[in-house]
């Protein structure tokens, strides 16, 4: 075939021969291109090709570890499910596990050893430390972390400082909790971790503290604070006080909105309710009346209540809580800190920094800590580690930090990682790898061994060897036990008991001059670290819907005041920087605080999270400070784009129909709704063995999106990207709405998470014109996408908007090729990969319902209950999703719609959905 | 003036009009036969494989079952390609030396899988399971034909979606004893019928369902 350049030399001959050539081919039959089937040369025992397997392995969270199960197809891991037996997932996810699939085929994952920019090799690095300047004793030698608590690495760590007795070992967590520390510290006079009891309490005060939100502990108390949203337990009180909205204060029956000086003085009120005498605290009517109603209530659940100091709040407010709590005999258990480092983080960090500029550290070891970015800029970390002579990072990205170091190290993701971690009780649990590791990278333990010079530098040898605990012909059992199971018996730590019986000193907070800013973790990427992972960037945050970036949070009244308005660019100026994002109006935050979120702005974090958003950890001169007074806020000059998604498919004037609320008295005084059996235009739809519903319960609910990733990873849903969401696009086959009904002082807030409705009427079936959308006899409004033609119609007749477009080929990555081709080892091999001009949506994961009638029918019975369960109804922490079948009558979904708090939306159209809603109660009959 | 048109014009104005007609419709038969023939579906069509395995010789001389090689028949969606260590089981003890057989032996030296061609295919977005089939009473010969008899094995079937309804639609004219699942000698008897609709209660299949577009797509 002659090439296709300037016609200089096709004459006329040619011309024809191409001709007659491409019509020959034309009238060829298109072939389908042949298939290989390439089966095992020695088959695995017990494996069955493209059957999920399940296996136990743990993926960390600030340094704690939390056990999951694994699915893996054909030796590819696509999803990530909550291990029932570990005590902090309890069968549960967070969107970042979700997400750890993602991160684990990430295409800018680093894959080589590097020296600067260029590719090296590990003789080169080990030649190179070998010459390393510092001394053998290890003076000048420095190791950076973040917070370590597997038992493996503690050893790893122990052994480098055996082998070097002077070098220098600094931890440090940018999402830390050196406040608990130090009040721990003051009220104990050691550090422990508190762990609360949540479902023994029957009234929960809660300072700026989200125990709701993401973070290690979240699924226990997530599962616990579900318990007792059930009918069965009595009710639950929560009040909430704090600056911004938190999951926490969304969950709230009582919630305040006050500024941190305030959130102190309420401190201040209730330790006196409790018998404190710590004079009197200078409160606003509304906060007072909060704080005596809450003191009230706490004393007369005595033994059944508990108060929540957050991040944010001091350490003398923690410690005055410790001794509330023992006043209340709350339902904490006290446990020794698995955080062994005696420094707190903010403490080790500007050590750190002083050690480089004072030019004490010749060699410098960060292993998967991130300090160029996380850093405040005050401390220059990066000048400082560019004055070292011999400096390598080991981390999963080429991130900011391996930038700046000499040497960069590529580390293997936990899933294709051996290891271990603890749990914040001291419960241990194996990382087990799911695949063999997909790049030349090794284990942080391995590399630790190597730099100490140990024997065993291999990262399974040295994990057994952690746990080659007890008779040698037990170890291999419990080793298999510990595997399976997802947890090492018996490693929890023991509760301390722990007398408080003095009030510590608590001086006022000075009143602030300016505004305070109020920081805390992304809810998406947390503090940076999942920058990268695309699912994560769009992923709503819970408040302000906001994706591919982050916004500054105020108050309308602060708005009014200085002229802003939604969506304007704002400049926060702290301390002498100033920081550019849109600003989002919060009804319901405390007029004077700004909310900023960690996590975005990363420079290197990869071709995903990049240039997204801006930095807020690089200002103040206290690092990672959760609070910083002194705040400025003005309209700003330039303008940055605010991406959101639920303005997509806004429904005015409808809010009290679509997310209703109530109290547990209306509860007890309604009698449950007759069901809307009104005739319709529309066919009847046909009946079969099963009927699907799902019930949804926006009262368990707490708004976490671990539903939204967990159906993306199953569903093969894709990324849109940024430009995609300002035009209004995107792919997520269920979404969390968030709604806000103003009430007394504050708002009410409440989450609702929208899948298809699987209408009976469904009124994207008739104006399909190829019958793409279709009933099945099981109740499922399928769309059959190799029938789909891309009309649109059935959208545009949606009236729940939730069936979405392909408007580009998201899937085949032609609109978002940054995604690269190793995301699709991810891809789920039992669903479909939806083509460009498909319509496409929720199915109740099809996939699973086939497999487990398949499985029922094999064995000749029927589906039985709660054998079917969607990937959302699986990750849900606080089991707010039920799914089940109508025709049993006593199945959970049939009793759920026949409670008194069970609604439809939009029922006035008599579309009869399958997906229906309970009302979310507020247990508060007053206002406030 | 000559006559502008001779007297064969009326016959040629008929033969157009009439192919006016008859044309498109005879193109559209055309397409549609053509569509369905063994020339679009690959049906009796035969692949080039790495060892020219023969089912005639395996199953219809030496009388294996099915399940000894394609072992995820009865569990899973895949009824599996044997691993060339279920080849080796047999073939360790006789023809060790067969020169046909010189590329199980490296696979098994080297650990290398075979390489085999695809013969029965479905699209990617048709969801088969073989597992289900079987343990309803579906034989294996109703889509992968005599089987027994083929030296090479071929697609039996032209396995387009009509052809899959024929069965979803009437499971009974096709179902048989669960027991006779894997026999490839197995002759329907003369009251098929009620027989299968017996056996379609007796393995409480859902005949409704189907034929629901869900079945198969997903």
């Amino acid at each position: 075939m002659p090439s296709l350049k300037p016609p200089s030399g096709l004459d006329r001959r040619v011309a024809l021969k191409l001709l007659a050539a491409g019509m020959a081919s034309a009238m060829a039959r298109c072939s389908r291109p042949d298939e290989e089937i390439i089966p095992y040369a020695d088959m695995p025992e017990g494996l069955v090709a493209g059957e999920p397997m399940r296996f136990a392995t743990t993926l960390s969270l600030a340094g704690y570890g939390r056990g999951f199960l694994g699915i893996s197809i054909d030796g590819r891991p696509i999803k990530i499910e909550g291990n029932p037996n570990h005590p902090f997932s309890l069968g549960a996810t967070d969107i970042f596990a979700e997400a750890g699939v993602m991160s684990l085929y990430d295409p800018d994952r680093s894959k080589a050893i590097r020296r600067g920019d260029t590719i090296s090799t590990w003789g080169a690095f080990s030649s190179a430390w070998r010459h390393a300047t510092h001394a053998q004793d290890g003076q000048g030698l420095a190791l950076v972390t973040g917070r370590v608590v597997s038992p493996t690495t503690l050893a790893r760590i122990g052994a480098l400082k055996n082998r070097y007795p002077q070098s220098r070992w600094y931890r440090y967590e940018p999402v830390h909790d050196d406040a608990a520390r130090a009040g721990a510290r003051q009220a104990f006079g050691k550090v422990v971790t508190a762990l609360p009891n949540w479902a023994d309490a029957d009234v929960v005060v809660a300072l700026d503290a989200n125990p709701l939100g993401h973070g290690p502990d979240e699924l226990r108390i997530a599962r616990a604070y579900a318990a007792r949203r059930g009918k069965a337990a009595k009710r639950q009180r929560i009040h909430v006080a704090e600056s911004i909205w938190s999951l926490t204060g969304a969950a709230a029956d009582v919630r305040v909105a006050v500024t941190p000086a305030h959130l102190v003085e309420i401190a201040r009120a209730i330790a006196n309710a409790c018998g404190a005498h710590l004079g009197t605290p200078e409160l606003p009517d509304f906060a007072k009346a909060f704080a005596d109603r809450a003191g009230q209530e706490l004393l007369a659940a005595r033994g059944r209540a508990l108060v929540l100091a957050g991040d944010s709040q001091p350490a003398e407010v923690h410690a005055l809580f410790h001794w509330t709590n023992a006043q209340l005999r709350a339902p904490v258990s006290y446990l020794p800190s698995q955080d062994i480092v005696e420094n707190d983080h903010a403490y080790e960090l500007c050590a750190l920094a002083n050690d480089l500029h004072a030019g004490r550290i010749q060699t410098l070891i960060v292993a998967d800590a991130n300090p160029v970015y996380d850093a405040p800029d005050s401390l220059r970390i990066a000048e400082g580690i560019a004055t070292v002579p011999f400096s390598a990072h080991i981390g999963l990205y080429r991130d900011e930090t391996a930038h700046g170091c000499r040497w960069h190290l590529p580390m293997s993701h936990a899933l294709e990682s051996w290891g271990d971690e603890r749990a914040l009780d001291g419960t241990a649990s194996i990382v087990q790898p799911l695949i063999q590791r997909l790049y030349a990278t090794r284990t942080r333990d391995d590399y630790l061994a190597w730099l100490a010079n140990e024997d065993v530098t291999k990262a399974y040898d040295l994990v057994r060897k952690t746990w080659q605990r007890g008779a040698p012909e037990a170890v291999e059992a419990s080793w298999r036990k510990a595997l399976n199971d997802g947890v090492i018996a018996n490693t929890a730590a023991t509760p301390l008991s722990l007398p408080v019986d003095r009030v510590s000193d608590f001086p006022g907070m000075s009143r602030p001059r300016g505004m305070s800013a109020v920081i805390s973790p992304d809810p998406s990427v947390w503090d940076g670290r999942y920058a990268n992972n695309a699912w994560l960037q769009e992923c709503s945050k819970p408040f302000t819907k906001q994706v591919w970036g982050n916004a500054v949070q105020i108050a309308p009244g602060d708005a009014q005041r200085l002229g802003i308005e939604d969506e304007d660019t704002v400049d926060v100026t702290i301390d002498g920087k100033t920081i550019t994002a849109p600003a989002v109006l919060m009804p319901g935050q405390a007029d004077g605080t700004i909310g900023l979120h960690w996590g975005q702005g990363r420079l290197e974090a990869g071709r995903i999270g990049s240039n997204i958003g801006v930095r807020v950890c690089g200002v103040g001169a206290r690092p990672f400070a959760r609070v910083i007074n002194g705040a400025a806020l003005q309209k700003s000059a330039s303008t940055v784009p605010f991406r959101s998604t639920q303005a997509h498919t806004r429904l005015q004037g409808k809010m009290e129909q679509l997310f209703q609320i109530a109290t547990p008295s209306e509860i007890a005084r309604t009698s449950p709704k007759k069901e809307n059996r009104a005739p319709s235009l529309l066919p009847v739809p046909p009946k079969g063995d099963y009927a699907w519903a799902m019930v949804v319960d926006t009262d368990a609910c707490i708004g976490c999106n671990a539903c939204v990733v967990a159906c993306q990873a199953e569903n093969n849903v894709p990324v849109v990207g940024p430009e995609e969401i300002s035009q209004g696009r995107d792919m997520h086959w269920l979404r969390v709405d968030s709604y806000m009904r103003p009430h007394g002082y504050t708002e009410r807030r409440g989450f609702q998470p929208v899948p298809c409705m699987h209408c009976e009427y469904a009124p994207c079936e008739p104006v399909c014109p190829v019958e793409a959308s279709v009933h099945d006899h099981e109740g499922l409004n399928v769309q059959v996408y190799n029938r789909c033609i891309g009309t649109r119609f059935c959208e545009a007749n949606c009236p729940y908007k939730v069936r979405r477009f392909n408007w580009f080929d998201y899937s085949g990555e032609q609109a978002y090729a940054d995604e690269g081709v190793a995301l699709k080892a991810q891809h789920n091999p039992d669903v479909s990969a939806r083509g460009r001009g498909v319509m496409e949506k929720c199915n109740y994961c099809l996939q699973r319902i086939s497999r487990a009638r398949k499985t029922a029918e094999k064995e000749n019975r029927k589906i039985a209950e709660g054998e079917m369960v969607t990937a959302c109804q699986a990750a849900c922490p606080t089991r707010a999703i039920h799914f089940g079948d109508l025709n049993r009558a006593d199945s959970d979904v049939s009793n759920l719609r026949k409670a008194a708090q069970h609604y439809t939306l939009l029922e006035e159209l008599n579309t009869r959905p399958r997906t229906t809603y309970l009302k979310r109660i507020f247990n508060s009959d007053e206002n406030g | 003036m000559a006559q502008l048109f001779r007297p064969g014009a009326n016959s040629i104005a008929v033969i157009v009009i009439v192919a006016l007609f008859a044309g498109p419709a005879a193109a559209i038969a055309f397409a549609y036969f053509l569509w369905n023939s063994p020339y679009a579906t690959d049906q009796n069509l035969t692949r080039a494989q790495p060892v020219p395995f023969s089912h005639l010789h395996h199953v219809g001389e030496l009388g294996l079952d099915c399940r000894m090689c394609h072992t995820g028949v009865e569990k899973a969606a895949f009824a599996g390609i044997p691993s060339t260590h279920i080849c080796m089981t047999c073939h360790s003890q006789i023809w060790t030396n067969a020169q046909m057989l010189a590329p199980v032996r490296a696979s098994y030296a080297s650990g290398k899988p075979l390489h085999w061609q695809r013969v029965n295919r479905v699209p990617d977005y048709v969801f088969f399971d073989h597992s289900i089939h079987v343990a309803k009473g579906i034989g294996c010969n109703v889509c992968h034909g005599p089987v027994q008899k083929m030296a090479l094995m071929r697609q039996a079937e032209p396995l387009t979606m009509g052809w899959c309804l024929e069965c979803h639609r009437h499971p009974e004219k096709y179902i048989r004893p669960k027991d006779d699942v894997f026999d490839m000698y197995w002759h329907q008897p003369f009251d098929q019928l009620e027989v299968g609709a017996k056996l379609i209660r007796q393995y409480l299949i859902h005949t409704d369902h189907l034929t629901d577009c869900s079945t198969c797509h997903r």
